[in-house]
């Protein structure tokens, strides 16, 4: 079976620290306002605790990715070894419409390039067996790289509250959501 | 609220409205009346989408690569709704060019108009926008190109032809009126993004001033049954500040990320 690498988000351990997006960042040097990795933290309607839950999230490396769906120009492709979608800058003519058709916001534009650009699980790294800059970083072990085709059926979901949920694209993304947290009475 | 995408709005309205011209030249066509000034008629269909492609390409980072979003037929909306475009001002601007669209001419772009109508409506139905991805952009588009349609065929049609385009475009602003009414109310029923898609929407002074104008073309025409030269005008500023609407105000699933859907 092929790889079909996805981010695993483990919101029990996430802290918030932003250190993901802070790594992406350094990594890329991504033009003032273009963000590949945001934090999200969670409404209280999800997470009713004083406590807080957050989602670091980037491009989901869909299994039916929309902006490769929708882009006029080809400029996306899906490896074919291991379900990256990479976005081939050079080929973007900027016309937006992968950053309007992606659910989860994942394409962004790029005013100095004035071309689209998003998140790409780091292939680079990846082929040379590094881990994603992201998950490289994070200081808890709360965002992990993993296989989809090799990983053992656990408690992760696959569209939790909080997460548009988007059957048709097939997002990868994997997520273990935060336990309740214990109350301690006097 | 999102960018008002200008460009995007010029080219799906003034493109509307030169496909609403011919399919009424059609009407027109099949219910015997002869065109006043078939030249004239064809060089508006021709100049309206010309006008409309060229608004388009301020859309683009890079208008000078326009030609390449010809390039994923197989599955891009957007590819089609470029490559029917241009067959439709081919076609217009041929038939402007020998002084008329009849027989396999005017069906050519018929059939182009309708494709880039529906391809268009495809293309503003994307997953992110819960409240759009269905059948609705296809719908709001074909009222609009047949309101305008019918208002600036007008302007060319014969007198014997008069009394059926005003029929024609008031039946059209009455449905339209009903369907961006009905639309925003039905979406406070939905999930979140699209309740907060009709919240937007029926707190977005474009959307009321497009309502606004519309009734008040409807009036108009209610009370002189006939279409006015200036009317068309009116409806096309009134579309254009509903399509802005359309663009600025329906929220995409993004900025909900982390509350519930």
């Amino acid at each position: 079976m092929k790889k079909h690498y996805a981010f695993l988000v483990d919101s029990e351990k996430c802290i918030g620290c932003f250190t993901c997006a802070m790594a992406c960042r350094n990594y890329y040097h991504q033009v003032e306002g273009v963000v590949w990795r945001h934090v999200y933290p969670l409404g209280e309607g999800i997470y009713p605790h004083r406590e807080r839950a957050f989602f670091s999230l980037a491009c989901n490396h869909c299994e039916n990715p929309a902006c490769l769906n929708v882009c006029p120009v080809e400029a996306y492709t899906k490896r074919e070894e291991d379900g990256v979608v990479v976005h081939h800058q050079e080929k973007c003519i900027g016309c937006g419409n992968c950053i309007r058709s992606c659910p989860y916001g994942a394409p962004v534009y790029n005013p100095v390039e004035k071309r689209a650009e998003k998140c790409s699980l780091c292939h680079e790294r990846l082929d040379a067996g590094l881990l994603p800059a992201c998950v490289q970083s994070c200081p808890t072990g709360a965002l992990k790289l993993v296989d989809l085709a090799t990983m053992e059926p656990g408690n992760e979901i696959q569209f939790p509250a909080g997460f548009p949920r988007n059957e048709k694209v097939n997002p990868s993304t994997r997520f273990i959501m935060p336990k309740v947290p214990t109350l301690v009475r006097r | 609220m999102q960018s008002m995408e200008l460009p995007l709005v010029l080219f799906t309205v003034l493109s509307q409205a030169a496909v609403g011209m011919v399919l009424m030249s059609a009407v027109r066509g099949f219910a015997g009346h002869e065109s006043g000034s078939a030249r004239n008629e064809w060089t508006l269909v021709a100049g309206l989408m010309g006008l409309g492609i060229a608004a388009s390409l301020f859309h683009l980072g890079h208008p000078l690569e326009a030609y390449r979003a010809l390039a994923h037929l197989e599955k891009a909306w957007l590819s089609r709704e470029v490559l029917a475009a241009g067959a439709f001002l081919a076609l217009a601007a041929g038939a402007a060019a020998v002084g008329g669209g009849r027989g396999a001419l005017l069906w050519g772009a018929m059939l182009a108009g309708l494709a880039t109508v529906v391809a268009s409506g495809m293309t503003y139905a994307p997953p992110a926008f819960p409240a759009l991805n269905n059948a609705l952009p296809t719908v709001f588009f074909l009222i609009s190109a047949v309101v305008l349609g019918a208002g600036f065929a007008n302007w060319f049609a014969g007198p014997g032809s008069q009394a059926l385009l005003a029929r024609i475009c008031a039946t059209a602003l009455v449905t339209g009126l009903v369907v961006r009414l009905a639309v925003p109310c039905v979406w406070l029923s939905g999930g979140e993004v699209m309740r907060l898609s009709g919240l937007a929407w029926l707190g977005s002074p474009l959307y009321w001033a497009s309502i606004a104008v519309l009734a008040a073309c409807l009036g108009v025409l209610w009370k002189n049954r006939t279409i006015p030269v200036w009317l068309p005008i009116l409806a096309l500023l009134g579309e254009l500040a509903g399509r802005a609407a359309f663009f600025a105000e329906t929220v995409h699933t993004a900025v909900n990320i982390g509350n519930l859907y």
